[in-house]
């Protein structure tokens, strides 16, 4: 950082309280940094770590029970905790601006975006309509957005997420603001519009040589992006450093157990992700003592006897523990690699269920063995969208699903990937029997479930079980958690009281809650915890096949883990069969055995997911893959830019020949014509493209696809 | 566009239908009958028979429901012997006054009780929002009748400030403002207190809304809040109530045209009621099925209008 960069924003010992029934809290304490112009500063954490409070404060956008109690926030040469509210407004959308996480809520819905977009300019400079209105326009133009006079009289709601989040962003932008706070810009969306976004977020910040501050739980974007990363747990700064030496030496035990968390492309199905026991403290209960201490594995008496100061180390690393992670061994050389672990009488986190250790080769011919479970044929799922009078006139149906066929063996996981709204969901629902196909047959076991009587499928149902996304949203906050998961016993009639009650022990036991759990109602549990009660009620009727819908994307990384080793150790002790729907290709990583991957309504590549993953043949695959943001400076940056065009077209009138075309860097006009056929990559992985990233092999394809050969196409 | 209005047209006419029959069955399953309604007890078993074949009363429900249709379709609505004039000038009579009296009251309802809810959304938990939050309360879980006497005590018997009957409407301009006053005021204030706390939890939840967030961040203040960020959304949802509400509104002016002898179609309907005058009661019921109809239309529409994420299909 050179001398001559201007400082932007100086925060120094900001408290932030909140007043809250249980007590005073303080979810931002004793937090001090600084921006300069041009220059890109991470604040990174899990949820309730206080990383958006920050942002608030600095905005004064708090809630009404927030309150900041201490330090200053200096932009400018002026104390904003000490302005009055009018001439905070002043500063708002004007010197400071703010883009937030989710961009289908954060716009109003009854308002033109070029209205919106117009009228910071209109409030802080009284530009005149037409004036405001031109400036929109430009602004709408450099945030990308095609066709940006057309665009101005939409409303929000004819815009996908990625476009909605552009407009945030030019919003924020009209007023050439000095500093922008995004609070997880990126987060609701998928990941090859997430790159398009953090590019023009790169972009505009050097053009307009801005300061920006980067709120994300994501290590891998903060990795791409940020000049300085700074940590933060508990209310907190535990670390901060500059990019390449935060994730190069990390110092605190606790971003090093974030960092080795989160599960990675490089991390195998037969590998197992260490996860952070226990969860957060709770702010309002706090013990004294280093706060992460209850989780780390390096604690010692010392640790919780009081709380360790921010300090700067020798490398430049701002750190807030007694014994910083690889020190030790630099000061006594050959001692031991870390810290031994020191067994503190602490309140011992609650024991988690591990993956199993697995022999990659020995699964790989096990399963090769294993019968088929799910047979999918030719699945065709279309959904009708009536229009103008609806009599006679458009018979225009939204394509979810166009002819796919997959099938899943005994055992097996199976990952099914692609961005938002390419059918995947639609598929797992169709597979658990919770919806119809248009066409094409389903079969389980070799039973066709379309052919099935509604008693029939009645009996089906309890062997095909769905876990779904939201912790919070898919568990009854009326009923205990007993009650819960006992419920599909009861429906399907299975065993008497006293069994039923058994039973939800011995799986409350399994997915490693206390037995207390059964009286508890659903708000006093954490969200990994309600996950693991939605995979117990999954589990309860001990199905063959459950669906899992983004079973960990709602979940912070550290909790991210445990479900995913939870879900692992459920497969080897019940045989269990997933079929996991993500769009995130690291977590699929991890879990899959096999993987297909879905655009627009069609599977473009299916396989082995360790040689999908290493030589993806199809250039949407290859795309997918290099969108994904890993947690390692130098890998981040040598990208160049999103690999991934535009936007997904709509499923109405899809692109003809390759659905992919219209995005694909590779596309030539045979594209447009053709439907490309599937080609065989290596054994059981397959692709339909054109021009694929390897050359076609002439192993057997997949059982039920089928192929052209390779000598066909060339 | 059209085509939706075009539809729920459709629909209104279906639910018509099935109204009609509904009532004419009730009303020709009461004991008397119609033609005792009119020739009292009294009149000789002969007199009753030749009534009986005169209006077809003879003939199956399903025949004399078909024929009085038939009429219905061609604008006969039948015609009253107690009142002796058709009932299609009797509603055309009744009709207006009624929706003057409906009408002012539910656009004076609206016209308090929109500002009023958003400033409590605005000011909520504060002293002022608490005040108006009881008085609400008051006016809410008052009989509209009760209120009408209420305002009857207070500003006639009292004051004597305004007529406590509205027999004479329809005279000079300036005297229909002071009969309608009471009347007015009594069937307005409860959906006032109705409808401003509907506004006032819109108001509340807008406020804390993600996009209001995204104005304040731009630097706006509450007054642009309000009136460009929060008034719009708010009222999409309130619009819906105030369009369910008509019927009530109609049905509710029942009472208060008897209690300030407004000569409108609650005072007809509540007649034709005691005298048993059946094309009447059906002419009545299909006009407040009628008004149903449209102001659920309206709501949708109104809606529509407000919010552009609904399309009408």
């Amino acid at each position: 950082m050179s001398e001559a960069a201007k400082r932007v924003l100086e925060v120094e010992h900001l408290r932030t309280e909140f007043h809250l029934r249980a007590g005073t809290v303080a979810a931002v304490d004793d937090v001090s940094l600084t921006i300069d112009e041009g220059e890109c500063v991470g604040l990174v954490g899990e949820s309730g770590c206080g990383k958006s409070t920050t942002g608030l404060s600095i905005m004064r956008l708090l809630p009404a029970v927030g309150h900041i109690t201490a330090g200053k926030v200096m932009l400018g040469g002026r104390d904003l905790v000490g302005l009055s509210e009018p001439q905070m407004r002043a500063v708002r959308g004007n010197d400071v601006a703010m883009i937030f996480q989710d961009p289908m809520t954060s716009l109003n819905p009854t308002t033109q975006i070029g209205v919106q977009v117009a009228e910071p300019l209109r409030i802080h400079f009284g530009t005149s309509r037409k004036a405001a209105m031109d400036r929109a326009l430009e602004m709408l133009d450099l945030v990308g957005i095609p066709n940006p006079r057309e665009r101005m009289r939409d409303y929000p709601h004819q815009l996908s997420g990625g476009l909605r989040q552009r407009v945030m962003i030019a919003m924020a932008l009209t007023a050439e603001p000095k500093l922008l706070i995004a609070d997880e810009p990126t987060t609701a969306l998928d990941v090859t519009i997430q790159a398009q976004i953090l590019d023009l977020l790169d972009r505009l910040r050097s053009e307009l040589s801005m300061a920006v501050l980067l709120i994300t739980h994501d290590m891998g974007v903060i990795a791409g992006r940020a000049d300085r990363v700074i940590v933060m747990y508990a209310g907190k700064i535990v670390e901060a450093a500059s990019t390449p030496e935060l994730f190069g030496t990390t110092r605190h035990p606790y971003a090093q157990a974030l960092l080795e968390s989160v599960p990675q492309l490089t991390t195998s199905s037969t590998d197992r992700i260490p996860s952070i026991p226990g969860h957060p403290p709770d702010l309002a209960n706090l013990s004294g003592g280093c706060r992460f201490a209850p989780r780390c594995r390096y604690a010692e008496p010392a640790c919780i006897a009081a709380e360790p100061p921010l300090e700067t180390l020798p490398d430049g690393h701002l750190v807030a523990c007694i014994h910083p992670v690889g020190l030790a061994q630099a000061a006594g050389a050959g001692a031991a690699e870390q810290p031994p672990a020191v067994e503190v009488v602490l309140e011992q986190p609650e024991s988690l269920p591990q993956a199993p250790v697995v022999d990659a080769a020995a699964r790989r011919s096990e399963l090769a063995d294993a019968p088929l479970l799910v047979e999918i044929e030719n699945l065709v799922k279309e959904f009708p969208i009536r229009r103008g009078l609806g009599i006679g006139g458009g018979a225009a149906s939204l394509k979810a699903i166009s002819g796919v066929s997959l099938t899943i063996r005994r055992g097996e996981t199976f990952g099914l990937a692609g961005e938002s709204g390419c059918g995947k969901t639609t598929l797992g629902r169709i597979v658990a029997a919770h919806e119809y196909p248009t066409s094409g047959t389903v079969r389980i076991e070799g039973d066709e479930l379309l052919k099935l009587s509604r008693a029939e499928l009645r009996r089906h149902r309890s062997d095909l079980q769905l876990m779904f996304q939201d912790p919070y949203a898919s568990l009854d906050p009326r009923m205990r958690v007993g009650a819960i998961i006992r419920e599909p016993l009861m429906v399907q009639g299975v065993g008497n009281r006293r069994q039923q009650w058994e039973r939800v022990a011995e799986l409350l036991n399994e997915i490693g809650l206390n037995r207390r759990a059964v009286d508890l109602y659903p708000h006093e549990f954490s969200g990994g915890q309600r996950q693991r009660i939605g995979m117990a009620r999954a589990l309860a009727l001990s199905p063959r096949l459950i669906v899992a819908d983004e079973p960990v994307s709602a979940l912070d990384v550290s909790i991210q883990s445990q479900i995913l080793n939870l879900m692992k150790r459920l497969q080897s002790d019940h045989g269990l069969t997933y079929m996991v729907i993500s769009h995130d290709l690291a977590v699929l990583r991890y879990l899959s055995d096999t993987i297909g991957v879905m655009y627009l309504g069609k599977l473009v590549e299916l396989g082995p997911s360790a040689s999908v993953y290493a030589n993806a043949a199809h250039p949407y695959t290859h795309g997918l893959i290099q969108a994904i943001p890993i947690p390692d400076p130098k890998i981040e940056r040598a990208k160049r830019s999103a690999p991934v065009r535009g936007e997904l077209p709509s499923a109405v009138n899809p692109p003809s020949g390759c659905r992919f075309r219209t995005r694909c860097p590779l596309a030539q006009e045979i594209c447009a014509e053709l439907d490309p056929p599937m080609q065989v990559f290596g054994e059981g992985h397959v692709a339909a493209c054109h021009f694929p990233l390897q050359s076609p092999t002439d192993d057997a394809p997949p059982r039920g696809i089928t192929v052209a050969a390779p000598a066909a196409v060339s | 566009m059209i085509g939706y209005v075009v539809r729920r047209l459709g629909q209104a006419v279906v639910v018509m239908v099935i109204v009609s029959i509904v009532v004419f069955g009730i009303l020709h399953l009461l004991p008397g009958g119609l033609v005792r309604a009119q020739l009292g007890p009294r009149a000789t078993a002969l007199a009753v028979h030749d009534l009986t074949v005169q209006e077809g009363l003879n003939k199956p429900l399903v025949v004399q429901y078909g024929i009085w249709a038939w009429h219905a379709l061609q604008g006969n609505l039948g015609f009253s012997y107690k009142l002796n004039q058709s009932v299609g000038s009797l509603l055309g009579e009744y009709l207006p006054r009624d929706l003057l009296l409906v009408g002012v009251s539910m656009l004076f309802a609206i016209a308090i009780a929109i500002p009023l809810g958003i400033w409590q959304g605005y000011r909520r938990n504060r002293v002022d929002d608490h005040v108006l939050s009881a008085v609400m309360l008051i006016f809410y879980s008052m009989p509209s009748f009760l209120l009408g006497v209420l305002l009857i005590v207070v500003f006639n018997l009292w004051t004597g400030l305004l007529p406590s009957t509205a027999t004479n409407f329809g005279g000079s301009v300036g005297n229909d403002v002071q009969v309608l006053a009471l009347p007015v005021l009594a069937l307005c204030l409860g959906n006032v207190s109705y409808f401003s706390r509907y506004m006032r939890s819109a108001t509340v939840d807008n406020l804390l809304s993600d996009h209001v967030r995204t104005a304040v961040a731009k630097g706006a203040a509450p007054r642009r809040l309000l009136a460009r960020h929060v008034l719009r959304n708010s009222l999409s949802s309130t619009m819906t109530l105030i369009g369910l509400t008509l019927p009530y509104v109609l049905s509710g002016s029942l009472i208060i045209e008897a209690l300030f002898n407004f000569p409108g179609m609650g005072l007809l309907f509540w007649n034709a009621a005691q005298a048993r005058d059946f094309p009447v009661l059906l002419g009545v019921v299909l006009v407040v099925t009628v008004a149903t109809v449209v102001g659920n239309l309206l709501a949708d529409l109104g809606y529509a209008a407000l919010d552009p994420r609904v399309r009408l299909k």
